[in-house]
């Protein structure tokens, strides 16, 4: 069919050229038609052209034209999907049966490690104006303290614009941009207290 | 012009005349007039300054179907008139643009026939449109008419067109239509011996084409309708299957074809990456697994024994000799999120964006623990109406999570806290 309607479109083309009266109507339609002719051949290129390369992935071949193409694409589709859901299911059960707990020995290194290069744990709480604080902290690095952070911060209300953590020998070190509702130059201090306070806590439990 | 001048009956330069005799024709065929008359205004608007020309074609037409006398001048105009028996009328605008164009190449080459008869092309036009309407009457009185002459299937190739009229003709024929070709089972004989214009070779050319062209047709006739029924089936089974291959695919774009194709390719490939991920985990897994439990037998025995309990066995590792990287990648995306996972070796890198409404932080950083992610660095923050970081994690020893669960859950998580969240646009925290 788009066989069809690019033969007819030429056919359209040509006898315009031949009728005098009609030329300079008949030069603008050229124009148009040809941009149209080569707008519809691009697409349909692309078309080709990603049918291709789908043909090329998919293994399994059985004939060659464009609807089965599309029918063993979906098969593999299919086929592939349950391979993955297959393995996945797997590893789980694989997991389930398995012993894990080498994280300890990992935490208490932490600690020790921080000694060594001097890093000390800090808290530090700057006012900008407005409503927004830049808090810096320096902790120990230990499973699940980014989350104990941001649970603090959330329930002191505050909201994050900037954020940047970066982790180094055992260290964390937690960088932040935040807003707050009520947040005034008092507030400096109540947070660095409430914040050391925290970590301390969490050094303390160490888990 | 000589048929003009038989024709005295009329005045050839008032319209309601040709009306008239539109009008005439159409009382013997049972014709709606009207429809002519609609038709030849449209024309009179495009073609004014043929009219009194109009009239005279009219004429013709006038004479060939009372069947009264026939001319070599007329011999021209039958292959015409049966052409329009047999085109269905919403191809006209094609059928003008080919037969203006052979008009004009016939007013240049025939003498011969002529008697001084030339239409323009404009005219051929008018000649056609008038007569659709009269398709299935016409033809049964074309037939039956004495000493008519046998009809010719395609009038261009008396003209001895090239391939234009041959790739036309096909175009012709496959199109839909149900009317046939009046004279189907006329002998090609007889279709030679009416041009007498001394050009053997054109007669030769008309005859044989001819006589391929009503086979062809004759063969296409009855099968034309078939043939659109079962195309249409085809398309609507191709459509059928693009929308399927679309709802196999997690996010899809356009709905278009090429991005359908687009999308299923991106996925495929993101398929197979995944079980290349999760067969390199399995072994990985299933080697740690044999490890241990080797060494658990090797502790029970060596309980007795002292001291070879460091040692394993060094034939273990060829089953789990695995110097491919684990590498995977890919994105989900969702209405108010994106989530891009890449995984090499032990280290996963997130990216996430979302519309901000939520602290997703929060969220995304208890996810994190679950899956024993450990973070290593985040960077990101507000930007505009979304959040976006970057996450560098490591997995934790002894986890085999993959790139799919992490991005699954993760979309997950992010989309049902914006959906539980109150529907604020400040944070009013």
């Amino acid at each position: 069919m788009e066989f069809l309607g690019s033969e007819l479109n030429e056919l359209c083309m040509r006898p315009s050229r031949g009728r005098p009266g009609r030329r300079r109507h008949g030069n603008n339609d050229d124009n148009f038609v040809s941009k149209n002719l080569h707008a519809e051949r691009k697409r349909r290129k692309k078309l080709s052209d990603r049918l291709l390369a789908l043909r090329s992935l998919v293994p399994i071949i059985t004939n060659m034209n464009k609807a089965t193409i599309i029918e063993d694409a979906i098969t593999y589709i299919q086929e592939l999907k349950k391979t993955s859901d297959d393995l996945s299911e797997e590893l789980l059960e694989m997991e389930a049966s398995s012993e894990g707990g080498k994280q300890m020995e990992m935490e208490a290194d932490a600690a020790a490690e921080m000694e060594k290069c001097g890093i000390k744990e800090e808290v530090k709480v700057t006012y900008i104006d407005g409503n927004t604080l830049l808090i810096k902290i320096i902790l120990q690095k230990k499973r699940g303290c980014f989350t104990r952070l941001i649970e603090t911060m959330d329930y002191l209300g505050f909201e994050h614009s900037e954020t940047s953590v970066t982790t180094f020998k055992g260290a964390m070190l937690f960088s932040s941009c935040v807003h707050g509702k009520f947040v005034d130059a008092l507030m400096v201090e109540q947070t660095e207290l409430l914040l050391l306070e925290m970590i301390r806590t969490m050094n303390g439990n160490t888990c | 012009m000589k048929v003009y001048e038989e024709s005295g009956c009329f005045d050839p330069h008032s319209i309601t005349d040709c009306q008239d005799l539109m009008g005439l024709p159409a009382a013997t065929n049972c014709h709606n007039s009207s429809e002519d008359n609609l038709n030849l205004s449209s024309y009179n608007h495009h073609h004014h300054e043929d009219v009194s020309a109009t009239m005279d074609m009219e004429t013709h037409q006038h004479y060939l179907l009372d069947n009264t006398t026939t001319y070599n001048t007329n011999a021209h105009l039958i292959p015409y008139l049966t052409q329009e028996l047999s085109y269905d009328q919403s191809n006209w605008e094609t059928f003008n643009m080919v037969h203006s164009s052979s008009a004009a190449a016939e007013s240049a080459a025939a003498a011969s026939g002529g008697g001084g008869y030339t239409p323009t092309p404009d005219l051929l036009s008018l000649f056609h449109l008038p007569r659709c309407s009269f398709l299935p009457n016409s033809s049964i009185s074309f037939e039956t008419a004495p000493g008519s002459p046998p009809v010719v299937y395609d009038p261009l190739f008396h003209l001895n067109l090239p391939p234009q009229p041959a790739v036309f003709r096909e175009l012709l024929q496959s199109l839909p239509h149900d009317y046939t070709v009046p004279a189907d089972d006329k002998d090609a004989a007889g279709v030679g011996g009416l041009y007498h214009d001394g050009d053997n070779g054109i007669i030769e050319f008309t005859r044989d084409i001819s006589r391929a062209g009503r086979t062809k047709n004759r063969d296409k006739a009855g099968k034309t309708t078939k043939h659109f029924a079962t195309e249409r089936e085809r398309r609507v089974h191709l459509n059928d299957k693009y929308q399927a291959l679309r709802t196999m695919v997690p996010s899809p774009t356009k709905n278009d074809r090429a991005s359908i194709v687009g999308d299923a390719i991106d996925y495929i490939k993101e398929l197979i990456r995944t079980v290349h991920e999760l067969k390199i985990l399995v072994d990985k897994k299933r080697c740690g697994q044999d490890r241990s439990k080797r060494l658990k037998v090797e502790d029970a025995a060596s309980a007795a024994d002292a001291g070879d309990v460091d040692c394993k066995p060094l034939g273990d590792p060829d089953r789990c000799y695995n110097t491919s990287l684990r590498s995977s990648w890919l994105q989900r995306k969702s209405k108010d999120s994106e989530v891009d996972v890449r995984i090499i070796d032990d280290e996963v890198t997130i990216k996430l964006v979302q519309r901000k409404k939520i602290n997703c932080l929060l969220f995304v950083s208890r996810l994190l623990d679950e899956l024993q992610l450990d973070l290593h660095h985040v960077a990101g923050g507000n930007i505009g109406d979304y959040y976006s970081f970057l996450f560098n994690t490591k997995i934790y020893e002894g986890s085999s999570v993959y790139a799919s669960a992490i991005a699954n859950k993760l979309i997950d998580v992010v989309d049902r806290q914006y959906a539980a969240a109150p529907p604020t646009s400040n944070n009013s925290l």
